[in-house]
């Protein structure tokens, strides 16, 4: 692309996002969301062949409801109460209309129907930037104004994400439809403890886009995007399928690596405030997810499937792709554990 | 001191049997005449407890103490235990001299001999104990040493599988045993007699039932009462010995034993009461139509035990010991002479090919005559003395009319059927062949068969005479019901003999269902013998391998897992890429999270 369309367009995109979470008036966070939504078409529609415009136009078409959906929430904020502060949206009526179009930006379920289909559609790059940057600005004002909605939705909501997440995902051979499940269950994750601690769900979000970054430049990397030319990785960068392996391995939540931080204190917080049958539930779901990684490990690093003897001396490209800061993603999304009571710094 | 002496007459016995080994030929003769001079003793400490009304229970070695419980060895010599060894050790007596020619062919003789002592051991053991271990010990006894007389001739599958009928029959008895033996250690803390009666508890249904079903078990009541019949697969000295005086007895010895504990329960006495009106008559109705002589013999003490039972359940404990002792003599004196009709013979058990024995076999006859009429109650014989108060206690009684009368139908059926036996066995002309040679000159066969004579005679008398009645027996009653049972009785030999003398010529066609019914023992064996162990196997099979294996450890969890997941997942993630259908579904997501918001 055109270099200083380029420029243009991320600019946009990051100045979208900052005037939303920088601000305290509904309108120009809905200007924010909306400047996201329109300069994220071009950057997914990068690639020009149908299936990327068709991606685009997903997502276009449903972020546009959503924001519709948002507008009217706040009108009818604005009739009942008569101000425009995100947090003190009193109104039954508009906040739950206001938290379910947020969440439909988010991906959670039920609202997560697009999430796979785009993140498939368009390339490994835009679809990093669809499934951690996009995430921010929506959270921000989720994190803001979550008081007054009515909690039950939250828990629903979110429950039906991890579960959706978790059973969508056994399904799939794309490594892209994977990440997408991958996300929705972590936004249910987040969903949960906003009620309870939304610190919590700033940490897991952090946690998440480092885990999630790093897994999408490696898949970068090496040109892999589905479960078949994951197998050929073992080949051209060792390295980088183990460094997939215990990614993966984090992104499920498994100790001592440090995606168990944000499960445990989530957990942990749970249960301090007696709720005990849904953090079991959730804990269980998440296997669902560890399963499907498993097997993208299983198939990348554990085993070498039988291959001729050419396949073994492939040509080595050098990359053009943009992946930086990959070691540093990698090693924090690994090692982040032990500094864990660092938290307190975010409270 | 002398009642120490009785002990003694139970080591006479035991030192025959250690010095068994040394000397092959003269053992038998040896323990006939141990178990002889043991029954003089014995009769002795009677004769004092008779004149002097003393009992005692002797109780010299401590075995162990278990916890709080005390266990030693200790005897009762009361009134039943006194009065029932000499009768057992004289029947006992008589019975090894006739097995001395009625095995006297046998190679294995002496064992034959070593297994009636022991089982004569182990009957005085269950008859004398005091605590209810050492009558374990007795019934436990009795019921091995039945199990291998019954497959004496084990070469015969009939005799293996009719011991192990007795065998299991016997354990489900012992069940009841067990529950009683248990009841009584929980509740009272003792296994002693004397322990239980003094205390007297109040709540016993649970252990009068157990003692109920052992009795039912050791004295083949019905429900449990195949086994007596197929028992007769031994030779005919056990069949004399266990099944007819004293084996099946120690059910309702242990029983009369009780009497205390059973006094006060009348649940006990009632359901004691209807079980054994239904064994007299249904045993008795099976009795009719028997063609074999010693399962007649085998059914008819069966009906005896129910009628046993009756008394019991009419709270009369001594009317029926005096039955038990009386019953003994003319039932023993049955088995031996109808031994002796089947080796004279030639082994010859069914009825319809004997015949004119009146003659051939005068002895016999005599004594299968005099049994019969015993048997029946006919006046001042021995039968008279204990069945005639029985019936007349039940009349006078506020018992069910329905046990009563079916008792009542079971007496006048004792008196056909036997008169079935003296029919066909002795009169008539014989319908056996001619070559066979009868011959009863042996004394050993004579002699065992004229003492038993006389006891069937006298010893009812003597008996009854002896005691002191511990009821006061009904004085006055309306002339119809003081002849009751001898009316019934006429009525029953009339009958029979009036239907044998029209009818046997005649031939069935086909038999009559009734006819049937009684010849298969009421099909009773034939359903539960196949039945009961089917269900159980077939439902163990079910819980171990459809349970246990199939379901448990497969489908449970890893197939239910497996299937559920893989429903889900393609449930979850299949989409068609529609927008239409995502709005749509977000428009009744959003109508349903605001109506639950509000």
């Amino acid at each position: 692309m055109n270099p200083l369309a380029l420029s243009l367009i991320l600019t946009t995109l990051l100045a979208g996002t900052l005037i939303t979470m920088m601000s305290s008036h509904w309108l120009t966070a809905w200007m924010g969301l909306e400047m996201n939504m329109l300069t994220m078409i071009p950057i997914l529609m990068k690639t020009t062949n149908p299936r990327s415009t068709e991606a685009a136009t997903k997502y276009f078409m449903t972020q546009a409801m959503a924001s519709m959906m948002l507008m009217m929430a706040l009108t009818i904020n604005l009739m009942y109460s008569g101000q425009w502060s995100i947090t003190k949206m009193t109104n039954p009526v508009a906040s739950n209309m206001a938290l379910m179009a947020l969440m439909t930006k988010l991906g959670s379920a039920p609202f997560h129907f697009w999430v796979p289909e785009v993140t498939q559609g368009v390339e490994l790059t835009p679809g990093m930037i669809l499934l951690t940057w996009q995430k921010l600005a929506p959270l921000s004002l989720l994190y803001q104004m979550a008081t007054y909605t009515n909690t039950n939705l939250i828990y629903l909501s979110g429950l039906l994400s991890i579960l959706i997440g978790g059973w969508g995902g056994l399904n799939q051979t794309q490594l892209r439809k994977i990440l997408a499940y991958s996300s929705i269950s972590h936004m249910g994750w987040m969903l949960i403890i906003l009620p309870f601690n939304p610190t919590l769900t700033l940490l897991n979000l952090t946690i998440y886009i480092m885990l999630t970054l790093s897994i999408f430049m490696i898949l970068t990397n090496t040109f892999t995007t589905s479960m078949s030319s994951l197998t050929l990785m073992w080949n051209k960068t060792p390295a980088m399928t183990i460094m997939l392996m215990t990614t993966l391995l984090s992104l499920g939540g498994l100790p001592p690596l440090s995606g168990f931080m944000p499960k445990w204190l989530m957990i942990h917080e749970l249960t301090k405030n007696n709720s005990i049958i849904m953090p079991l539930t959730m804990a269980i779901m998440a296997l669902l997810n560890m399963y499907f990684y498993m097997r993208l490990i299983y198939y990348s690093s554990l085993t070498i499937l039988p291959s001729t003897n050419n396949m073994k001396m492939t040509w080595r490209f050098t990359n053009t792709k943009h992946t930086m800061t990959l070691p540093t993603l990698i090693t924090l999304s690994n090692m982040l554990l032990p500094l864990t009571p660092m938290i307190s710094m975010l409270e | 001191t002398l009642m120490l002496t009785s002990l003694i007459i139970l080591t006479l016995p035991i030192i025959t049997t250690l010095l068994q080994n040394n000397k092959t030929n003269c053992f038998l003769y040896i323990t006939k005449t141990a178990v002889t001079y043991a029954f003089a003793i014995s009769l002795i400490s009677t004769l004092l407890f008779i004149q002097s009304n003393q009992e005692a229970y002797i109780s010299n070695w401590h075995w162990m103490t278990i916890h709080t419980l005390k266990l030693s060895m200790s005897f009762k010599l009361d009134f039943f235990s006194l009065t029932f060894m000499p009768i057992a050790l004289f029947i006992t007596w008589s019975i090894m001299e006739f097995s001395l020619w009625y095995m006297h062919s046998d190679p294995h003789i002496n064992r034959f001999f070593k297994y009636l002592l022991l089982f004569l051991i182990t009957m005085l053991i269950l008859v004398s104990a005091n605590n209810l271990l050492q009558l374990f010990m007795g019934w436990e006894g009795v019921g091995i040493m039945s199990f291998l007389l019954i497959s004496w001739w084990h070469g015969r599958t009939d005799a293996n599988t009719a011991a192990l009928q007795a065998m299991l029959y016997n354990r489900i008895g012992d069940m009841g045993f067990i529950m009683m033996m248990a009841w009584f250690t929980i509740h009272l803390n003792s296994w002693e007699f004397q322990q239980i009666f003094l205390t007297n508890p109040k709540n016993t249904t649970l252990p009068l039932l157990g003692l109920l079903l052992a009795s039912a078990g050791k004295s083949a009541q019905f429900g449990l009462h195949p086994w007596l019949p197929s028992a007769m697969e031994g030779p005919t000295p056990v069949s004399a010995l266990l099944h007819s005086s004293t084996m099946v007895m120690a059910g309702v010895f242990t029983l009369i034993r009780f009497y205390p504990l059973m006094e006060n329960n009348l649940t006990i006495q009632t359901s004691t009461l209807c079980l054994g009106a239904i064994t007299t008559l249904f045993t008795a109705i099976c009795a009719l139509t028997q063609n074999d002589i010693k399962k007649i013999i085998a059914l008819s003490t069966s009906s005896q035990l129910g009628l046993m039972m009756v008394t019991i359940g009419i709270n009369q404990p001594h009317l029926a010991f005096i039955h038990m002792c009386t019953h003994a003599f003319f039932k023993a004196m049955l088995f031996l002479s109808s031994g002796s009709i089947i080796h004279n013979l030639n082994n010859e058990q069914d009825i319809r090919k004997m015949g004119g024995l009146y003659k051939t076999m005068p002895i016999t006859s005599t004594a299968i005559i005099i049994g019969s009429l015993a048997l029946t109650g006919m006046p001042f014989l021995t039968g008279f003395y204990s069945k005639d108060p029985i019936i007349e206690t039940a009349n006078m009684s506020y018992i069910n009319t329905w046990a009563l009368l079916i008792t009542l139908i079971a007496v006048s059926m004792t008196a056909s059927y036997s008169t079935r036996i003296i029919f066909f066995a002795l009169l008539g002309q014989p319908r056996y062949p001619s070559l066979t040679q009868v011959n009863e000159n042996n004394p050993y066969l004579v002699n065992p068969i004229k003492r038993l004579i006389l006891g069937s005679i006298f010893m009812g008398f003597l008996i009854s005479m002896n005691t002191i009645p511990h009821t006061t027996p009904q004085m006055t009653m309306p002339p119809h019901l003081k002849f009751m049972a001898l009316a019934v009785t006429l009525l029953g030999f009339t009958v029979a003999t009036e239907l044998n003398n029209m009818t046997h010529n005649l031939m069935f066609k086909q038999p009559s269902r009734m006819h049937t019914f009684s010849t298969m023992l009421g099909y009773y064996p034939t359903t539960t013998h196949r039945i009961l162990p089917y269900l159980s196997l077939t439902m163990s099979q079910n819980l171990a391998t459809t349970i246990m294996d199939s379901i448990w450890l497969e489908k449970m969890i890893p197939k239910n897992l497996t299937t559920m997941q893989k429903t889900a997942a393609s449930l979850v993630s299949n989409q068609k890429g529609l927008m239409k259908l995502y709005f749509l579904s977000f428009l009744l997501s959003i109508t349903l999270g605001l109506l639950i918001a509000l």
